[in-house]
């Protein structure tokens, strides 16, 4: 048998031109669903032994350490974010230290697609995608956050002030990117409260 | 027709006389300058007929100023990018501009349907209520015909629109909607404290009547310091400025929708790909209403004659655009406010003189026309106005003497005009007030409505509030500003502007006049309008009275007043006043009607925003998915997912591609991609507890690495969903659900958990999308496994029916599951989904040697009903048990509760005439059974026919040669043998003998291989 062929969701297409913001698709992240308890002290103490960090308990909240960052996802349920080659890897140190422990850590690298959408005006952009009020102080960086994003499911993590990552169920993956680069068209670009030439 | 040019040597404060646009309206050339309008442009061109009436088909021109407008409306635009009924007052100018008016036929100077104006006595208000009733029959082949020909004004667009559209959430502080000088000022002041704040009109400049209206502010004209200040707020950073930017609807929790004409008044914009409309959805903290107020028209007869315009339209056409109204004229008003139109037109050289209802009407601006030279009858009304034949030309007005209530005048004068000016006072413009339920109360001292309480966070200042000093509307709007702003962010501090000093001439009061009387009360031929776009006139509305439609509701829709895209601007008041005066009642206890959104009409584009064409529904792709469609797959819908149903070879239809899959799959081996069923990765020390509450059959017993199919139950006892569910360890389980089902019992699972069963320690996290899975099917489906180098013993012995297995096929990681839907020995194999494509790729060359081909879910569908397994959703229809379908064994016995059971055991689930399912075999094996056909008990001439039952599936069945099919049928089981009639649509019937449901390979021997 041939070479394993490694597919990401969004593979082969590449950003249109003439967009106002960057689009492109993240493939290379690993992802660990990770549930348990926040109020059992020995889950909370084995995914920190493993992890590097605690599990954030702040709802919409992540926390990061070295090349992991760990997104509060609900109550009782993480997202792990990690490079894909260490996915295996940490998810067999999870479920080792876990042993005992009433958790449940699955592997779902596959499950979601990332686009990453980046620059000047990006919050703007996905604005025209979701109602959540993006211009607020409430998204700074490391904000989560679960969202209607056009017609599909989708989650929003902020990672800087200006670079977003949007992750849709993988099967919803050119959906979103055909939504987000029509709605990242030059020709259509906004800017909301700034200064603005005033016309008539 | 005069072909004269209104346009004025000077004035124009809008246009730029050194740029020509070359245009076109009905098809005649005509010039007109940037800025104009496509109303200014055309009456400039000696134009005054814009359109004809929709009832009457009477010759209708120019008589608002901007989105008021209810006769002028034109199509604009050709072919796709046809745009019908838009307000030649707003629609503005642009080079190479092709405008047509409209509901004319053949031509808008002669019109044949306005012989409806003739025999108008014969459509009196309610016609079409009156007229269309009977006989029943007639409604569908005449009259429905007859009125949607007769009805309607513009034309659709032809062909598919070229242009892009998009909408946008926004959130803020203060939404401020109207910009002049109310709005500006509100929007200074919630800017200066620092919110955020949108500002939007639905005109491209901003300042309102500010050039129209007179007087000073801080010792500027108005409309300089509106200038001033609209710049500094689009400088602003915390400022939002919208032009071209209506606001249509206002609902709950300061809900609004803003539509923003971006490009529509330059074609270079919209070829350069710019969006059309955006709509806006804005969630406002708080809002102010500076929506300003509409002029009344005065009723009195003809006054819909083109020539006849509102004041303040016959104003600011000489201010703006430097067009006369006409050469000579009457400004008819019961206010001062018209005198200030009277003055600008006498000052642009227009020969005008004012009839005043008002019996002393001696204000500043009164004295003022009066020293200019303008003559002024007062106590007067105009009683009439004549035209040439077909009312296309005014050559003059009857004036008469007037006392406040006379019924009829007694003497006229006639008056040589060609136009007329009229003003029976401003109405504020309530319409986003009230559209969501803002309350609204009568000032008798302005004659109109004005607003009361509003249940969310809003607020109306100047003249949309019924204040229309000029000072008074700076002092509340800068108040309402800072209100607002400190409402929406309590911690901002209060920048306290202080309201600029504002000088204007004072107005004495008006005198409401709702009916100026003819000689005779309605004179023969003469008609007083009141709702002109829906041709509503002040007889209709006595009518409707007369004949008890005592609520004012319906009232308006008997008539048809105030409704349509109009929304009763400019009619609403005159039409309660109308009423009022037949009724001897109060306007306040006539009652008002409902405004409702949109506040103007906007573009279907602007709605669907970019979700049209791929982006019209979201489409679910499996990771294999382009390689089918690469393979010309016919799809079909599974809820949003797009599944290969058949895989046609070149020149095969897809019938013969179906039958191919089938025998395939029978006699060697077949590839189905069955990424998209519901995956559930169920864990805890009471997981396999928890399954045995959920199925009706029990998992507690399942021994690791075993499969087990499932039947779940809702708490009615339904069938509502089924799967394999495999124990992966002691505490954990792989839970399959339907693909239609994956999402609702991820959540089922969860509910019960969350809510009724929180003593258990289980998670269950949705794992559908991490895997690419596929059946490998056919009695050589061992051979194409072996040949992907399995890392694990795949031995009959070793991995018998209904077990599970992990590792990997070559290099590819794989969960591998030997289940079967097709009857065959069949594996499911599944790799993470970014793996699919590849291992896809994989089993088919791998495959290649045993004739392996891709099936698709018709041939799947087939292969199980040949075997006589269920599909939940065709066998069952929402209340079908397990016992109806014949799967009593897979109801457990010994667990002491679960999900339906106690349903299960209610009388009427266990009665002797349930519908159960049976296997039908037709008389005629080449005939197949439609889907859904009803087995009767009788078969009669004609329906009613008692129905016993109905087909569930029903297939050619190729393995069989021969038709087969499913039926849920009263006390089916019983009826082994009979032979059951289907009655079909055109007499037939066909006839089909009850079997069981297996029909193929009843001992299940190919399974076990």
């Amino acid at each position: 048998m041939s070479e394993l062929l490694f597919e990401s969701p969004l593979a082969g297409l590449a950003g249109p031109e003439n967009l106002a913001v960057s689009v492109r698709e993240i493939a290379d992240r690993g992802m660990i669903d990770l549930r348990g308890l926040a109020s059992d002290r020995n889950f909370m103490a084995a995914a920190k032994e493993v992890l590097g960090t605690g599990l954030p308990k702040a709802p919409r909240s992540s926390v990061s350490w070295g090349d992991i960052k760990v997104l509060w996802l609900s109550i009782d349920q993480w997202l792990i974010l990690c490079p894909r080659t260490k996915a295996a890897g940490l998810l067999a140190a999870l479920k080792a230290a876990l042993g005992g422990i009433h958790a449940l850590a699955a592997d779902v690298s596959d499950m979601r697609a990332i686009i990453r959408v980046e620059g000047e005006g990006a919050r703007e952009v996905l604005m025209k995608g979701t109602s959540l009020d993006l211009l607020s102080g409430e998204y700074v960086p490391g904000t989560v956050r679960r969202m209607r994003y056009a017609e599909v499911a989708a989650m929003l993590h902020v990672v800087e002030d200006d670079v977003f990552d949007i992750y849709v169920f993988r099967s919803y993956a050119h959906y979103a990117w055909e939504f987000l680069v029509t709605a990242a068209r030059q020709e259509a670009k906004i800017r909301l409260f700034g200064k603005q030439a005033m016309a008539g | 027709m005069s072909s004269k040019s209104y346009r004025l040597s000077g004035g124009g404060r809008l246009i730029d006389r050194a740029r020509k646009f070359h245009f076109s309206f009905d098809g005649k050339p005509m010039t007109g300058f940037a800025g104009d309008t496509v109303a200014s442009a055309v009456l400039a061109n000696g134009q005054r007929v814009f359109g004809r009436s929709f009832k009457y088909h009477r010759p209708r021109g120019v008589m608002g100023l901007g989105s008021e407008e209810m006769n002028a409306l034109v199509g604009v635009g050709d072919g796709a990018r046809h745009e019908p009924n838009l307000r030649a007052t707003q629609a503005e100018l642009h080079e190479g501009l092709t405008a047509v008016s409209q509901n004319r036929w053949p031509s808008l100077n002669f019109d044949i349907g306005s012989i409806n104006n003739k025999f108008s006595r014969f459509i009196p208000g309610g016609f079409y209520y009156k007229t269309f009733m009977w006989p029943q029959s007639f409604w569908k082949h005449v009259y429905e015909p007859f009125i949607r020909r007769a009805a309607g004004l513009g034309k659709a667009p032809e062909g598919r629109d070229p242009d892009t559209y998009e909408s946008i959430h926004v959130h803020c502080d203060v939404l401020v909607i109207g910009a002049g000088v109310a709005g500006l000022a509100a929007a200074d002041a919630a800017a200066a404290s620092g919110a955020k704040v949108i500002i939007a009109d639905e005109n491209k400049q901003f300042g309102g009547l500010a050039d129209i209206s007179g007087g000073t502010i801080e010792g500027t004209a108005q409309l300089a310091w509106a200038t001033a200040k609209s710049q500094a707020l689009a400088d602003a950073g915390n400022v939002h400025v919208l032009t071209r930017t209506t606001v249509v609807g206002h609902w709950h929790h300061n809900h609004l929708m803003l539509f923003e004409r971006l490009a529509d008044h330059d074609p270079a914009l919209l070829a350069a790909g710019v969006p059309r409309h955006r709509l806006w959805k804005v969630r406002a903290a708080q809002v102010i209403l500076a929506s300003g107020a509409i002029e009344r028209p005065i009723a009195f007869a003809n006054n819909d004659r083109p020539g006849v315009m509102l004041a303040s339209a016959a104003r600011a056409m000489a201010e703006r655009y430097g067009v006369a109204p006409g050469g000579a004229g009457i400004v008819f008003t019961n206010n001062d406010d018209a005198y200030q139109t009277a003055l600008v037109l006498k000052a642009a050289g227009v020969e005008v003189r004012v009839v005043d209802s008002r019996g002393r009407p001696d204000g500043v601006l009164v004295a003022k026309a009066r020293e200019a030279g303008i003559a002024v009858d007062v106590s007067s009304v105009v009683s009439a106005v004549n035209t040439t034949m077909g009312g296309l030309n005014i050559t003059g007005v009857k004036v008469a003497a007037y006392r406040r209530g006379q019924a009829r005048v007694i003497k006229e004068t006639r008056v040589a005009c060609d136009f007329v000016a009229m003003s029976g006072g401003w109405n504020p413009a309530l319409h986003l007030w009230c559209h969501n339920g803002g309350k609204i109360r009568f000032d008798d001292a302005l004659a109109t409505y004005r607003p009361d309480r509003h249940h969310d966070p809003i607020q109306a200042v100047g003249a949309a509030n019924g204040t229309f000093d000029l000072s008074g509307i700076l002092n509340e709007s800068y108040a309402a500003g800072e209100i607002a702003a400190k409402a929406a962010r309590p911690i901002l501090k209060a920048a306290k502007l202080k309201a600029p000093e504002a000088v204007q001439a004072h107005q004495q009061p008006l005198e409401a006049l709702w009916f100026a009387p003819a000689t005779g009360k309605y004179n023969e031929g003469n008609k007083h309008f009141i709702d002109y776009q829906n041709d509503v006139t002040a007889a209709d509305l006595e009518l409707a009275q007369r004949e008890g439609y005592e609520s004012v509701e319906h009232t308006k829709r008997y008539t048809t007043f105030g409704m349509a895209t109009d929304q009763g601007k400019t009619s609403n008041l005159n039409g309660l006043g109308i009423l009022s005066e037949a009724t001897g009642k109060t306007i306040p206890e006539i009652g008002v009607t409902t405004f409702r959104p949109p506040y103007t009409p906007f573009s279907f584009g602007s709605i669907a925003g970019p979700l049209t064409k791929q982006l019209f529904l979201p489409i679910r792709r499996t990771p294999a998915y382009q390689w089918q469609v690469d393979r010309r797959a016919v799809f079909e819908p599974v809820g949003q997912w797009r599944r290969a149903y058949a895989y046609p070879g070149a020149g095969e239809d897809k019938h013969a591609a179906i039958t191919r899959e089938i025998l395939c799959v029978r006699s060697k081996v077949g590839l189905l991609d069955a990424s998209t069923l519901g995956k559930i990765e169920i864990k805890g020390p009471h997981a396999a507890e928890f399954l045995d509450r959920m199925y009706t059959n029990m998992f507690s017993t399942l021994k690791v690495g075993k499969c087990r199919y499932g039947l779940m139950m809702n708490e009615l006892g339904f069938l509502t969903d089924d799967g394999v569910t495999v124990r992966l360890s002691e505490d954990h389980f792989l839970m399959h659900t339907t693909s239609g089902g994956a999402d609702r019992i991820a959540q089922w699972l969860e509910e019960w958990l969350q809510t009724e069963w929180t003593q258990y320690k289980v998670f269950v996290t949705p794992v559908t999308e991490q895997w690419a899975q596929f059946a490998i099917a056919g009695p050589r489906a061992r051979d194409v496994l072996r040949k992907l180098e399995p890392s694990f013993d795949i031995a009959h012995e070793a991995l018998p029916h209904m077990s599970f297995a992990e590792g990997k096929l070559g290099p590819y990681p794989v969960r591998l599951f030997r289940i079967s839907f097709s009857g065959e020995l069949s594996y499911e194999v599944a790799t993470p989904a970014n793996y699919g494509r590849g291992l896809w790729n994989e089993i088919l060359s791998a495959g290649g040697e045993f004739g392996i081909e891709p099936y698709g879910t018709e041939a799947l569908h087939v292969l199980r009903a040949e075997k006589g397994y269920i599909v939940v959703g065709d066998e069952t229809d929402g209340t079908t048990t397990p016992v109806d379908v014949g799967l009593d064994g897979l109801v457990s016995k010994k667990k002491a509760d679960f999900i339906g059971k106690r349903s299960l055991e209610q009388s009427y689930l266990r009665g002797p005439d349930r519908k159960q399912l049976v296997g039908l075999l037709t008389e005629d094996p080449n005939e197949v059974l439609p889907d859904g056909a009803y087995a009767v008990k009788a078969v009669k001439d004609k329906p009613p026919m008692e129905m016993i039952g109905q087909v569930t599936s029903s297939y050619m069945s190729p393995s069989l040669g021969r038709s087969i099919a499913m039926a849920l049928i009263q006390n089916g089981r019983a009826r082994l043998g009979e032979v059951l009639s289907f009655p079909l649509e055109g007499g037939k019937v066909m006839k089909a003998a009850v079997t069981d449901t297996v029909f193929y390979d009843k001992e299940g021997t190919k399974l076990n291989v």
